[in-house]
């Protein structure tokens, strides 16, 4: 399950290996137990910023270390691995459940509900731990959701870096972007096809 | 015009029956809900709102989260007062009535009415403000009616604990003559964060203040919410130049008058009338400004201010020596071209400019087929000394209208 990454990384460019972090949404993503709103987009950056902690990093709220990371894709990935960077002092998590293509879960939903897989974290304080997805059942992921429940005994969880490696297709999940609602209809807006000038259809 | 799902916690117990808020405290709860409602649609057409009582037999979900404004107001119908309240229930589920909303995208939020004493302590209150908090659910409390010892307390601490970032609010509102909704207009609970319904609050509010006259600019926003804008905007564009006018006079030492105003100043009364119906600040508005028109309006403002002159100016010499050709013509060109050369600031004085009887006189006395001694002229200079807006612009219209009979009547 987990990996060690014991190359240098001078040999190939593993940069480009985990750079789904630019398919996702950044706008959309969410947390829920967050102790500073909008901090969670902080940690999805490129892998050579994963231990630069400088700027702000996802905690949660004092006392309750749990944490649920609601990430959604511009496009569908596949995921192969996942990769967590936690906090010092225990406060890194230590399980992690993924639920894929849902919306809107929320704490009591996902305690409840059984996670596509789950992992048993390890500290991971250099980012060089990955954890492997089994990969048939994220072929096409338009949203993932991670629970972290619990934290190494610390009183809050720290995230300072959240990496995917994987694929991206160009496909897009279907998505109704733009309704146009007509009270009336209003013959301009359809053209027909002798209009257009396509077709043997005339209109007398 | 944040998107919001709302669920409101009614309190229908028995301490509601009191009339310290009128007409009874259910009653105004109600008229505030009703308030509420509309507040929230009206800010944005896709937020929901859901109604549950907390006393009575237990928590009963009136009405589960919905857009349908006359759903809402047709269920608060019939109810019931009696039982005792249970705060910690009544949240719960109204928390579970906003998870299952349709729309996930919706922000939670949930407002409760605490009129009557709080059972639960501080601790379980504080364990449930954390839970909302951890769900990202933000929390109004209206502390109404009872003042149980530590009630105060208790709804405090539970606000802390939910709070996150400012978005969960509580107003105390006391018993007096004010109605409860008035009081909740002004209130963060109704303004959202500062966006949202400040549009719906500001009518109501204008309402509450004092019938139809109470509305700025005397239109209703309601019914004519282009024009009321239009007004708004004006005003504060006004505002903004005068403001910058402002600076500029405080430079300048000479005032100018402007007398070849007479004839634009009857086309700005309707104009007047807005603006000086709109702010009691219009004495701020004594100051300059650049362009022309804001110029002409100003002056007239200046007229219905009956403000004394400062200084009454060397346009008295202007005049007579245009008053040989066509003084208002001559004055409207030396007017333009001081405006264009000075940028001047200029105190509209018009008022002053009528009121000396010589000068007008003089003015008459060049027009063609005005006769001074012509008794209607008389009693045209003297309904000037009573100096009220209207009377000056009419006879500005009225002067027009001599000046047009005359030529005619010469023909």
């Amino acid at each position: 399950m987990a990996c060690t990454h014991d190359h240098s990384c001078e040999d190939h460019d593993c940069s480009s290996n985990w750079s789904l972090y630019k398919h996702i949404d950044l706008a959309k993503v969410t947390a829920l137990n967050e102790a500073n709103p909008g901090s969670v987009k902080s940690v999805f950056k490129a892998w050579e910023d994963r231990l630069n902690s400088s700027g702000e990093h996802l905690e949660s709220n004092e006392g309750d270390p749990e944490l649920l990371v609601y990430i959604p894709f511009t496009s569908d990935v596949k995921i192969k691995s996942i990769s967590v960077v936690g906090g010092a002092d225990g406060t890194s998590p230590s399980k992690m459940r993924v639920f894929i293509n849902r919306e809107g879960i929320d704490f009591s939903d996902a305690q409840g509900m059984q996670p596509v897989q789950e992992w048993d974290l390890v500290e991971n304080l250099q980012g060089v731990l990955e954890y492997q997805t089994r990969y048939s059942k994220f072929q096409s992921v338009a949203s993932i959701t991670l629970h972290f429940p619990e934290s190494f005994g610390g009183d809050t969880t720290q995230i300072h870096y959240i990496g995917f490696k994987g694929e991206a297709t160009q496909l897009k999940r279907d998505v109704v972007a733009t309704i146009v609602y007509e009270i009336t209809p209003n013959p301009s807006d359809h053209k027909t096809r002798a209009e257009t000038g396509g077709g043997l259809s005339q209109v007398e | 015009m944040v998107l919001e799902a709302t669920m409101i916690c009614i309190d229908n117990s028995e301490w509601m029956r009191n009339g310290d808020y009128s007409p009874s405290r259910f009653q105004a709860q109600a008229d505030a809900v009703n308030l509420i409602c509309g507040a929230k649609t009206q800010s944005n057409p896709e937020n929901t709102v859901g109604v549950l009582t907390m006393a009575g037999k237990g928590v009963r979900v009136l009405v589960t989260p919905t857009s349908d404004l006359g759903k809402i107001l047709a269920c608060m119908h019939g109810l019931e007062i009696g039982g005792e309240m249970d705060l910690a229930a009544g949240i719960q589920v109204a928390q579970l009535a906003l998870k299952h909303r349709q729309n996930k995208k919706q922000q939670q939020r949930i407002i409760v009415f605490a009129g009557s004493p709080i059972k639960p302590d501080k601790k379980s209150l504080e364990m449930i403000g954390r839970k909302l908090k951890k769900n990202s659910v933000a929390l109004d409390i209206v502390n109404f009616g009872e003042d149980d010892e530590g009630k105060t307390e208790k709804l405090e601490a539970l606000l802390a604990a939910v709070n996150n970032n400012d978005s969960s609010h509580i107003v105390h509102v006391p018993a007096g003559p004010n109605a409860l909704s008035d009081v909740l207009i002004s209130t963060p609970i109704f303004t959202g964060d500062g966006e949202g319904g400040s549009g719906f609050a500001a009518a109501a509010a204008a309402a509450a203040a004092g019938g139809v006259s109470g509305f700025e600019f005397g239109v209703d926003p309601n019914l004519d919410p282009e024009l009321a804008l239009a007004l708004r905007v004006s005003m504060e564009e006004e505002r903004a130049r005068q403001e910058a006018a402002a600076k500029k006079a405080a430079e300048e030492a000479s005032k100018q008058e402007k007398g070849g105003e007479q004839q634009s100043s009857s086309q700005d009364a309707t104009m007047t009338e807005h603006a000086s119906g709109a702010t009691s600040e219009a004495d701020n508005k004594r100051n300059d400004l650049s362009d022309d028109d804001n110029a002409l309006l100003q002056q007239a403002l200046a007229m219905s201010m009956d403000e004394p002159a400062s200084t009454h100016d060397v346009q008295d010499s202007e005049m007579s020596d245009a008053a040989a050709d066509d003084p208002e013509l001559a004055l409207a060109l030396q007017l333009s071209v001081q405006d264009s050369a000075k940028d001047s600031s200029s105190q509209a004085d018009v008022s002053k400019l009528l009121a000396d009887q010589s000068f007008v006189s003089s003015i008459l006395a060049s027009l063609p087929g005005v006769d001074p001694n012509d008794p209607s002229v008389k009693e045209v200079l003297a309904s000037m000394q009573s100096q009220s807006e209207v009377s000056s612009s009419n006879l500005v219209t009225q002067q027009k209208q001599d000046e047009d009979k005359a030529p005619n009547e010469e023909k």
